[in-house]
């Protein structure tokens, strides 16, 4: 009995040191010490020698256990490194990963997400006026003459077909401005409206495409003054082109806005210190003014009572005047070239 | 607001001419940084050898400061503002008193021209000399000889047009202004030939031929040559609107035109008069031989406006002091009385087309008072609330789940040609004035646009773009219906039908658009139609084997789409799940095989076409009790009844 034990010993052992994997290893666990392993068979056959000689034979065979059980952890803990280092080896982690395909939103797209977020912070919501409307809205509303030159034929797109005596021609908005007095309209107030849409200008070189984006934003309210104007075109010029760039507003002229102003930002390049690139360190980002009288008037408010300002920006225009994006054409935006597109 | 379309035009002024008429130490950089802020945009600063020029943007309300003067006045009365001293000095201008008559016979039509002046002159004709030479080049006008050069002059220093007429050549004893007849032609000073269109401004002599386009150009058969010995100097201000139309119909740009279309002050007229005479005296032996004819019906209008000093404060935001408004006035020349709670304001003649309403004196207030000392602040938050779950931020979620399936987007323009306008465009939202013949129709659909896109990247194997933009229909006497529409194209090999299904299921299970139907197009195109319950709401077409399009109406989405979240308990207890192989004819909708399991037992929550191998199609079916635990015995009988009822209605063999 003693002989057997200590040849199941030596057999397992052997075994242990020779399984090349864990599969194997366990085999050679179940072999000796499964429920039907050669070690429990054994172990069972105790009770059938003598009496006097079983403390004896039970000892060994608790060694005969234990030994295997050792050799069996000793050797798991070698092969289980083992195959992690076979794993291991086999990657290169160089190599490409398995990317799932990426697809881009246009610049403009992500432009006016980003315009938008800033205005909707300071409470400004967004709103949506039609693409093509009346002459009415485009000018007559907003203060423009009969024989004002921006209604020439050679300024603004004009749709075929009979005027209406009231609106006028139908015409493909020239701004953004011809929701100003769509919004007054409402009747809604106070008035925090902003309006990014597509603006449409017969002309066509490096600097314009027929078809822009402006962004709109008119404000009403009792007691608006050029203070709100300055605040909330601070907030986004620091907003959106960084803190270290400054705005300024200067004298200009629009029909829709008394005074008028020009809005200027300091050049991304040379940060107001003046370059090639800027006018003695600014750069024209477009127009502002506190709404006309008129306009009020044309929206159903009295212009006693009521105050506001607008500006109307370029969607394009901010873009280009980033630091970074320097596109000499600005026709690239359309052209939908995926080289281009797949840039951003 | 600006970006081209209302624009001001440049001019360039020399440093040396302005400083002529101003009277201050300011230095080019000086003058022309205050000049920016407070008045007109100094464009441009350009060092020349002994000199400096200025280019100048004045807006369209502003011609008053076309001009040498007009600048001078204005930088005067900047300046000071920054505590820089400055004075205006006018130029000495001089009647000559000449007792014989004006020669010619002129008759005016009021409602054409303002105010006519005219003079005879001998002079003797030569280039001019070399200061006045360059001053015209340096400020972007050719110089001709010295008769030609001294309108030119005139008009840049004193901001009105003047013209000249050889008096010899014009030999008539009668100049009537009228409108043009259509038809009528013309041969302008450079030679070219112009078919006029009617309503132009023009003279003609008493031979009834047209002898000048008026406030537009001058024409050959009057114009001075070389041997001219007496000119008529001619002054005519214009009413703007016939100048503009007559200029913009013809292409005929002149710096002449582009000021008369701006309605100047007639006032000017006698200045540029006295100031000419002054220089063809100077420069080409000038002799004044008539009187100085004026025929003035249209004199301005003087005009007062009140301004409430609460509204000057209410729209700058600030208090200015009612001493430093009366300045600011003034140093405008603006004339004031202070009442009670307003100013009494008199508007110069220079600035009576400009200024009409109380907001454009306070405009002339606070630029002139510095907009950089008006402080800045935000307006109030209102108490207006409103969701943010609303059509942006739908169109948002849907182009960025666009862009993480991989596709690009684009913006492609919303007019297109006859080639790529779907059906008929007599049904078209027509431009009427279109730039060129690629951009004439509004488009009733994205995907010729896209398709375009695909074959202007003809290099790229494989495509997936998007776009979400307008299309138009027309409607009788009004505007035309808008409607976002979301179209895209895959190109790719063997591009797959059941691809682009799958991404417009998925975007819109994820707004909340669960009832989506699809049905095989009606339309002349392999493909489906889409719609959400009962309402249309697109196509999906397969135009090859390696191209898909969609286009899907936006509204329709935003219509559907929901935020609202639900939550269903967990099932208490487990489902039983089997696979069914069944092969049918290919005649026989998938659709129509799942309804009809479902339909077996309310026990089936789900079933899916898992699998499709040949004729074979897999069913995944899914059987559940939420009140107990289902046996293999109550789903054995359910899969008879199924197998059973396909095997009848749709003639199917199970597997």
């Amino acid at each position: 009995m003693e002989e057997e034990l200590i040849g199941i010993k030596n057999t397992a052992l052997s075994f242990i040191l020779e399984a090349e994997d864990l599969q194997s290893l366990e085999d050679t666990k179940l072999q000796f010490l499964g429920r039907s392993g050669k070690l429990t068979l054994a172990i069972k056959e105790i009770t059938k020698i003598p009496l006097e000689k079983r403390p004896a034979v039970g000892i060994l065979a608790n060694e005969v256990k234990k030994t295997i059980e050792e050799a069996l952890l000793q050797q798991e803990k070698l092969l289980s490194k083992k195959k992690n280092e076979n794993i291991l080896k086999k990657i290169d982690v160089t190599n490409p990963g398995v990317k799932p395909t990426l697809g881009h939103l246009h610049l403009v797209t992500q432009a006016l997400e980003e315009i938008s977020t800033i205005f909707e912070s300071i409470g400004f919501s967004k709103e949506k006026y039609p693409e093509i409307d009346w002459d009415y809205y485009a000018f007559s509303a907003l203060n423009f003459p009969k024989d004002h030159p921006a209604r020439d034929d050679w300024e603004t797109f004009f749709i075929k077909g009979e005027e209406d005596k009231k609106m006028g021609k139908i015409l493909l908005s020239p701004h953004t401005s011809t929701g100003q007095v769509r919004e007054i309209e409402k009747g809604k107030l106070p008035i925090r409206m902003l309006n990014i849409a597509k603006c449409y200008r017969r002309q066509s070189d490096v600097s314009h495409t027929p078809m822009f984006h402006q962004f709109e934003g008119l404000v009403v309210d009792k007691n608006i003054s050029i203070t709100h104007l300055k605040g909330t075109l601070d907030y986004f010029v620091k907003s959106y082109f960084g803190d270290k760039r400054k705005s300024r507003i200067r004298p200009y002229h629009f029909q829709f806005t008394e005074p008028s102003f020009e809005v200027d930002v300091t050049c991304g390049v040379c940060l107001g210190k003046g370059c090639r690139l800027c006018k003695a360190g600014w750069l024209e980002m477009g127009g502002a003014g506190m709404v006309h009288p008129n306009v009020l008037k044309a929206g159903g408010l009295d212009p006693k009572i009521y105050t506001g300002f607008a500006f109307g920006w370029g969607v394009e225009r901010v873009l280009m005047m980033k630091a970074g994006l320097e596109i000499d054409d600005l026709r690239l935006l359309y052209s939908n070239k995926l080289e281009f597109l797949s840039q951003f | 607001m600006k970006e081209g379309l209302f624009n001001g035009m440049n001019i360039k002024i020399l440093d040396s001419q302005l400083r002529q008429y101003l009277k201050t130490k300011a230095t080019p950089f000086e003058i022309s940084e205050k000049l920016s802020l407070t008045s007109v945009s100094v464009e441009r600063i350009e060092k020349l050898a002994n000199d400096f020029c200025y280019e100048i943007e004045i807006t369209t309300n502003r011609p008053d400061l076309f001009s040498v003067l007009g600048i001078a006045k204005e930088a005067a009365a900047v300046l000071p503002q920054f505590g820089i001293e400055a004075k205006y000095i006018p130029p000495a201008l001089r009647n000559n008193q000449i007792k014989e008559k004006f020669p010619i016979e002129i008759i005016n039509n009021p409602k054409l021209v303002n105010r006519i002046l005219a003079v005879v002159m001998e002079v003797e004709i030569a280039q001019s000399p070399k200061e006045i030479k360059e001053t015209l080049e340096s400020s972007g006008i050719r110089s001709l000889n010295n008769i030609i050069d001294v309108t030119n002059y005139v008009m840049r220093t004193i901001g009105h047009p003047t013209h000249v007429f050889d008096f010899d050549r014009l030999n008539t004893k009668k100049l009537l202004i009228r409108e043009a007849k259509g038809g009528e032609k013309i041969t302008t000073l450079d030679g070219k030939t112009y078919t006029l269109l009617g309503s132009e401004i023009i003279a003609a002599n008493d031979k009834d031929e047209i002898v000048d386009l008026l406030g537009v150009m001058g024409l050959e058969n009057s114009v001075v040559t070389s041997n001219t010995k007496r000119i008529i100097y001619f002054i005519d201000n214009n009413e703007p609107i016939h100048i503009r139309r007559a200029s913009m119909d013809l292409g005929i740009r002149t710096e002449a035109a582009v000021l008369n279309e701006k309605d100047i002050d007639p006032n000017l007229s006698m200045d540029a008069m006295l100031y000419g005479i002054s220089l063809f005296e100077k420069i080409a032996h000038g002799k004044q031989v008539s009187e100085i004819l004026d025929i003035y019906p249209n004199k301005p209008l003087s005009k007062t406006i009140q301004v409430s000093l609460e509204k000057i404060n209410k729209i700058t935001g600030i208090n200015i002091d009612t001493q430093k408004i009366i300045e600011i006035l003034e140093s405008l020349n603006f004339k004031t009385n202070l009442k009670k709670d307003s100013i009494e304001v008199i508007v110069p003649s220079e600035r009576l087309k400009d200024i009409e309403i109380q907001e454009d004196i306070i405009e002339e207030i606070a630029r002139i008072y510095g907009y950089e000392n008006i402080p800045s602040v935000l307006p109030s938050l209102t108490n207006n609330p409103h969701s943010f779950i609303n059509n942006f931020y739908w169109e948002k979620k849907l182009k960025q789940a666009f862009k993480y399936y991989g596709f690009t987007e684009c913006y492609t323009y919303s007019f297109v040609s006859e080639d790529m306008y779907e059906g008929p465009v007599s049904e078209a939202v027509e431009i009427s004035n279109p730039l060129t013949t690629d951009f004439v129709y509004m488009r009733n659909s994205l995907i010729p646009s896209l398709l375009q896109v695909v074959s202007d990247n003809k290099t790229q194997e494989e495509i997936k773009i998007f776009e979400l933009a307008n299309i138009y229909n027309k409607k009788n006497n009004n505007l035309p219906d808008e409607i976002l529409t979301l179209s895209g194209i895959i190109k790719k090999r063997h591009a797959n039908f059941y691809e682009a299904k799958g991404i417009i299921e998925q975007l819109l299970f994820d707004i909340g658009i669960k009832n989506l139907i699809f049905k095989t197009s009606k339309k002349n195109a392999i493909g489906a139609s889409l719609f959400i319950e009962n309402t249309y709401l697109g196509e999906i077409e397969v135009l090859d084997t390696d191209l898909i399009d969609f286009e899907l109406n936006f509204e329709i989405i935003l219509n559907h789409a929901t935020a609202k979240k639900e939550y269903k308990s967990f099932a208490k207890y487990p489902p039983i799940i089997e696979d069914l192989s069944v092969i049918v004819g290919n005649e026989v909708n998938t659709e129509a095989l799942i309804e009809a399991i479902k339909s077996q037992s309310n026990l089936i929550t789900d079933v899916s076409l898992n699998d499709t191998y040949l004729a074979s199609r897999t069913f995944r079916i899914v059987y559940q009790d939420e009140e107990k635990n289902l046996t293999k015995d109550d789903v054995s009988k359910i899969r008879t009844q199924i197998i059973s009822s396909l095997e009848k209605n749709f003639k199917a063999q199970i597997k």
